[in-house]
């Protein structure tokens, strides 16, 4: 006959047995992409779930791998021009500058000033497209769609001086080695400065749809954070990093074209969480603004290409550029034997390291912030890949 | 019991079954002419919303006939049964979450009269169909042999159970407010429309309702199960052609349609005017009804597009850490109104 | 200290965003997409709408035939590979009593292949005679990828379509003007308002803005007043016979494209030279010299010497001109009959009704812009492309020869997915 204590043992046993621990549950590999609308192209994640919860992720990437290090071993300097364009195809005209520059500290070509200057201005109006098209596939993939058309539309305004200026809407292919293509069409200055206050003004709306929006701050605080310690460790860099309070951008450390020259500041956060990062992007936006503005105001009269000889002939050597991409430190190696085309061109792309350490990152989040987590780790696939 | 039409050209009795056959006509009707026209509506919206013009060629003017050339591109689509699927389950699983919309608007009155048939316990049958169609949600889910179907028809079904009982409590103090289960009596009985009077009362009840109903109808922010950039329309992932179009666009809209009905009767008057005032007693209850439809239509899809969504976590938090206890406190404070409140201020 | 005043207002302000509100902040949401219902939107309604593009759109390439002396510098530069050039050598008499018989490329197909082309614009940069133009029309898909091949005759058609270059931004240099003051480049004053530049910018006169290169602007202005004029009197051919570099080409070297000419290669540089004696005499100077350092402004075409190359051009670019192509647009078919025409032409073909309709379209809205309608064929079948290694040097001196064939065989056309993220 069974005692009241063994009664109490018996239901602790019945307890036991149903409860959550010892239920035979098994994992489930979610396979994430390669085509997915939250992976930005044909990123592809093994996400392994338990429940809705991640307990292991695994990026698996190259499926856009185009080998651009070994292309480049057989096009010269100006193909090649076009062919980084098209890396990170939402930064086009940043891919260009490290090559140009690279090219004429081996080549010890002198930019003219102005020629400088537009870079800047250029490079920057590029970077506010790139994030404001980050902005809108934020807020998309969180639910929002409406911010999405709102970007577009601040991007197209920029994206028209830039066409105008150019010619293409994507792949500029601008920067050659010594200066620029051609000058600016008149009515640049007036438009440029128009399109990025134009973003500028309307940057409340933004605020008021994702950054103060009660649901936005819920879904992202606090969510996927990244520690300082493992963003030095994985070699993250740009926005992502100074979302982590790494106090990190190129054009600050080491000044390239004419940076120094103007009053910015370098906008980070401390927290490292999905909230940091989307705001580092926002303020990004206004400092690049702040530069592009300065710039218009100083620009110096004068030729936009320097003493280039005739062929962009190498000499024997090598060079390392980095530069700061929209999306972090783009880096190129170049090593030369004297031809017209490099030996060797290695390239440190920022969305290839960035996304390294989502694994560490993902580790014990949910699905859905899995996908808050993907959408604030800004990259490319095709500078993942390139 | 029948119908006896006396017009001086016509003159003849409907029997009841007849009188059934017809509605069920009207209803199998309108409510897919109702779920085109809300699309059109909702494109048109949603595209000015965000700064965006919508359809425009479809049709002629301003593209009117979008929805309707959607709706016959799906039929034209392939119906394709992924191999693995559970055929029989697959494919009866839109009938289930379809018919149950259907079903809603049985006992939703658009005039005095017109009404398919005035249920006794009509805001009962309103909330126990309501629900129903999340069983056909399941069914698609775990038919589709898909892992993302899967996990959403687990969230809807989790979403179902959490804002179910906010519903229920608000429409149980509509009900106690009325003194009647009927939703013609809910709807004779709003002299003044129950969002205005009892005063704050009323608009909380109002806003709960909302907020369960948009959860309900698996609407931002409350999308988990069909989260488009997550889990990739969940249940439906694997649906193609009319088969998708019935258990997604048809019943989201048809769940829309009829929800906003249901709100407008439950809490804007139905086809009351919305203040006792000689003048707007004369304009038409169909009008009145259609408008604050209309409304209430508006109101859902401009939240609907304004917000991100929430995590199915904190939608579970949210139910049952507030708006369970809120609805809970509300469905006191209005037995102590209609307990305690003088008769001398009922307007 | 200021910084470090910045750095704590801006974590306030963070720590301020990361505060949960109450909901007001869904309201102010709410209220932004509702100001927006009511806003003008700005859609561009697209077939009947256009926008008008930027004369520097990098859309169609157009081919200005006369001006090809298939120097095959645009094959052998293209990443794509995707221009496809033949020729053959005419023999024609000497110009003087007893001198030597001269030798001439003629251009027997000039093809550019759009499913290939990457639209990167090297083409158009190294081409030293002006040839090759690019033309801001883009709606030529094809419901056949063969059909995207688009022979020189088409390539021609394009030609009516190309606009002068923008005139440049102030500040620019422009070849031989003498170089300006440079402005302080030091960083401006913080404190100035920004708005100031804005209203300077926005107010200054046209003229002010070309003064700082005096009259030199003129020649970057003058092809647009040329083209306007030559549409206005309808006599479009008249401008082109006389001058070898019409409008559009000097233009577009007037207007800094000297910069691409010199950075071509040296065997373009050396093809130049022989092709150009008048420039070569006054001063290019070739890659081997020490006058290559020079800056290009200074070292690159002058002014004056545009002016002699458009008086008295190289014997070999002389000859195309006697078939000048017109320039300016004219409007000589009514696009309602060439629409009808077309139709008709289509179904007489046997296309189905979608596709004659189709083109039927495209002809009357190339009607209605001007461009004339070339022979487009329905199939053409893919010619052998010849490959670009194998042409022709530019000229039978040893010059360009070496260089073609140090082009190495490349791994083949790239063709980078390019796509939205």
């Amino acid at each position: 006959m069974a005692t009241t204590e063994d009664r109490f043992t018996e239901t602790d046993d019945l307890t036991n047995q149903m409860s959550v621990e010892n239920l035979a549950t098994q994992e489930m590999v979610l396979n994430v992409g390669p085509q997915h609308p939250a992976t930005h192209g044909v990123f592809r994640l093994l996400a392994t779930i338990d429940g809705e919860i991640l307990t292991d992720a695994e990026p698996v990437i190259g499926y856009m791998h185009r080998g651009y290090e070994k292309l480049v071993e057989a096009r010269d300097y100006r193909q090649i021009t076009n062919l980084v364009s098209r890396m990170d195809w939402l930064s086009g005209i940043n891919n260009e500058l490290p090559l140009a520059l690279a090219i004429e500290q081996l080549m010890g070509l002198e930019v003219p000033p102005r020629a400088q200057y537009l870079r800047v201005i250029l490079c920057e109006m590029n970077r506010i497209l790139n994030h404001l098209m980050f902005f809108a596939s934020f807020g998309a993939e969180l639910g929002a769609i409406t911010p999405t058309f709102y970007a577009f539309r601040e991007r197209e305004d920029i994206q028209r001086v830039m066409e105008d200026t150019t010619g293409g809407r994507m792949h500029f292919g601008f920067f050659r080695p010594g200066g620029l293509k051609e000058d600016v069409p008149r009515g640049f200055y007036a438009s440029a400065l128009a399109g990025v206050r134009q973003v500028i003004d309307r940057l409340p709306d933004y605020e008021n749809l994702l950054v103060g929006n009660e649901i936005f701050k819920g879904r992202t605080i606090d969510v996927g954070v990244l520690d300082k310690q493992t963003a030095f460790n994985y070699g993250v860099s740009g926005p992502i990093a100074r979302g982590s309070g790494i106090d990190m951008d190129v054009r600050k450390d080491e000044p390239y074209l004419v940076y120094d020259h103007f009053d910015w500041e370098v906008s980070t956060a401390p927290n490292g969480d999905c909230f940091d990062r989307f705001w580092v992007l926002v303020h990004e936006v206004v400092e690049s603004a702040k530069i592009v503005e300065q710039a218009i105001e100083g620009i110096p009269s004068g030729p936009i290409l320097g003493k280039v000889p005739r062929v962009v002939q190498i000499p024997e050597g090598e060079a390392y550029i980095r530069t700061e991409n929209p999306l972090g430190e783009l880096g190129f190696y170049l090593i030369s034997d004297g031809d017209k085309k490099p030996y060797r061109m290695k390239i440190r792309t920022p969305s290839y390291n960035n996304v390294s350490c989502l694994p560490a990152v993902l580790r014990g989040t949910l699905v859905s912030d899995m996908i808050a987590i993907l959408g604030s780790f800004f990259f490319v696939l095709g500078d993942i890949d390139r | 019991m029948g119908y006896e039409v006396n017009l001086p050209f016509l003159e003849f009795t409907f029997t009841a079954w007849q009188i059934l056959i017809v509605k069920l006509l009207v209803i199998l009707t309108v409510v897919p002419v109702g779920a085109l026209a809300g699309g059109y509506a909702l494109h048109k919206e949603l595209g000015h919303l965000q700064h965006r013009l919508g359809p425009m060629y479809a049709g002629g003017f301003h593209g009117w006939a979008q929805t309707l050339a959607d709706g016959i591109k799906f039929i034209y689509k392939e119906d394709i049964i992924p191999a693995s699927a559970d055929k029989r389950v697959f494919t009866w699983a839109p009938a289930a979450i379809f018919v149950p919309v259907l079903m809603l608007f049985l006992v939703i009155p658009i005039d005095r009269s017109l009404i398919v048939e005035d249920l006794d316990v009509g805001i009962f049958y309103l909330l126990a169909i309501g629900s129903v169609g999340v069983i056909g949600t399941l069914m698609a889910g775990w038919a589709s042999a898909n892992k993302y179907a899967l996990i959403g028809a687990v969230r809807g079904a989790a979403q179902l159970i959490a804002y179910e009982l906010p519903i229920v409590l608000t429409a149980a103090a509509v009900a106690m407010l009325a003194g009647t289960l009927s939703i013609v009596g809910i709807v004779e009985a709003q002299d003044w429309p129950f969002l205005l009077w009892p005063p704050g009362l009323g608009f909380a009840l109002f806003l709960v309702f909302l907020i369960g109903a948009i959860a309900e109808m698996n609407l931002p922010p409350f999308d988990m199960p069909v989260a488009e950039s997550e889990i990739i329309t969940g249940a439906f992932t694997e649906y193609s052609g009319m088969r998708f179009i019935f258990a997604f666009f048809f019943a989201e809209m048809g769940h829309i349609v009829a929800f906003s009905g249901i709100a407008t009767t439950l809490f804007l008057g139905g086809y009351r005017p919305i203040v006792p005032w000689g003048p707007l007693e004369h304009i038409p209850g169909i009008i009145w009804f259609m408008g604050k439809l209309f409304f209430m239509f508006f109101l859902i899809i401009w939240i609907r597009f304004t917000f991100p969504r929430l995590r199915e976590d904190q939608l579970q938090k949210l139910a049952w850490k507030y708006l369970i206890p809120v609805s809970l406190v509300l469905v006191l404070a209005t037995g102590a109104w209609v307990l305690y409140a003088p008769e001398s201020i009922w307007p | 200290m200021a910084v470090d005043e910045r750095t704590a207002y801006e974590e306030m302000r963070l720590k301020k965003a990361r505060k949960m509100g109450f909901g007001l902040g869904l309201l102010k949401g709410m209220a932004v997409t509702l100001k927006h219902l009511f806003k003008h939107n700005s859609v561009i309604q697209y077939p009947d709408e256009r926008q008008d593009l930027s004369p520097r759109t990098r859309g169609v390439i157009a081919l200005k035939e006369e001006n090809c002396t298939v120097c095959m510098l645009c094959a052998r530069e293209c990443p794509d590979w995707c221009i496809y050039i033949d020729s053959h050598k005419e023999t024609l008499p000497p110009k003087r009593e007893g001198g030597r018989q001269r030798k001439r490329n003629v251009l027997d197909r000039f093809a550019i292949d759009y499913a290939l082309c990457m639209y990167c614009g090297i083409c158009v940069e190294v081409c030293p005679y002006d040839a090759l133009f690019w033309s801001r029309e883009f709606e030529y898909a094809e419901y056949d990828i063969r059909n995207l091949t688009h022979e020189k005759e088409r390539l021609s058609d394009w030609m009516a379509t190309v606009l002068p270059p923008p005139p440049l931004e102030e500040g620019a240099l422009l070849p031989g003007a003498p170089e300006p003051e440079l402005r302080d480049p030091t960083p401006p004053a913080t404190t100035r308002p920004a708005t100031a530049t804005a209203s300077a910018v926005e107010t200054r006169p046209e003229q002010e803005a070309t003064a700082p290169t005096g009259g030199q602007a003129t020649p970057a202005e003058a092809p647009a007043a040329m083209t306007t004029e030559t549409k206005e009197q309808g006599t479009p051919s008249e401008p082109a016979v006389e001058k070898p570099a019409t409008p559009e080409a000097s233009g577009v070297s007037a207007a800094g494209d000297i910069a691409e000419l010199s950075d071509t290669s040296p065997a373009q540089t050396e093809a130049a030279q022989v092709e150009r004696p008048v420039s070569d005499n006054s001063g290019v100077p070739s890659a081997d010299t020490p006058e290559a350092d020079q800056p290009h402004v200074a070292g690159g075409l002058s002014e004056k010497e545009v002016a002699q190359f458009q008086e008295s051009p190289g014997p070999n670019v002389e000859v195309p001109h006697e078939a000048p192509h017109p320039v300016a647009l004219e409007r000589t078919e009514d696009p309602e009959a060439v629409y009808q025409q077309v139709l008709q032409e289509q179904k007489d073909k046997g296309s189905s009704p979608q596709v004659a309709e189709a083109r039927a379209k495209v002809a009357r809205v190339k009607a209605e812009r001007g461009i004339k309608r070339g022979p487009t064929p329905m199939h053409v079948d893919k010619p052998v492309p010849s490959a670009p290694t194998k042409g022709q040097p530019a000229e039978p001196e040893p010059g360009g020869a070496p260089e073609a064939k140090d082009i190495e065989p490349d791994p083949g056309p790239v063709a980078p997915t390019d796509g939205e993220a």
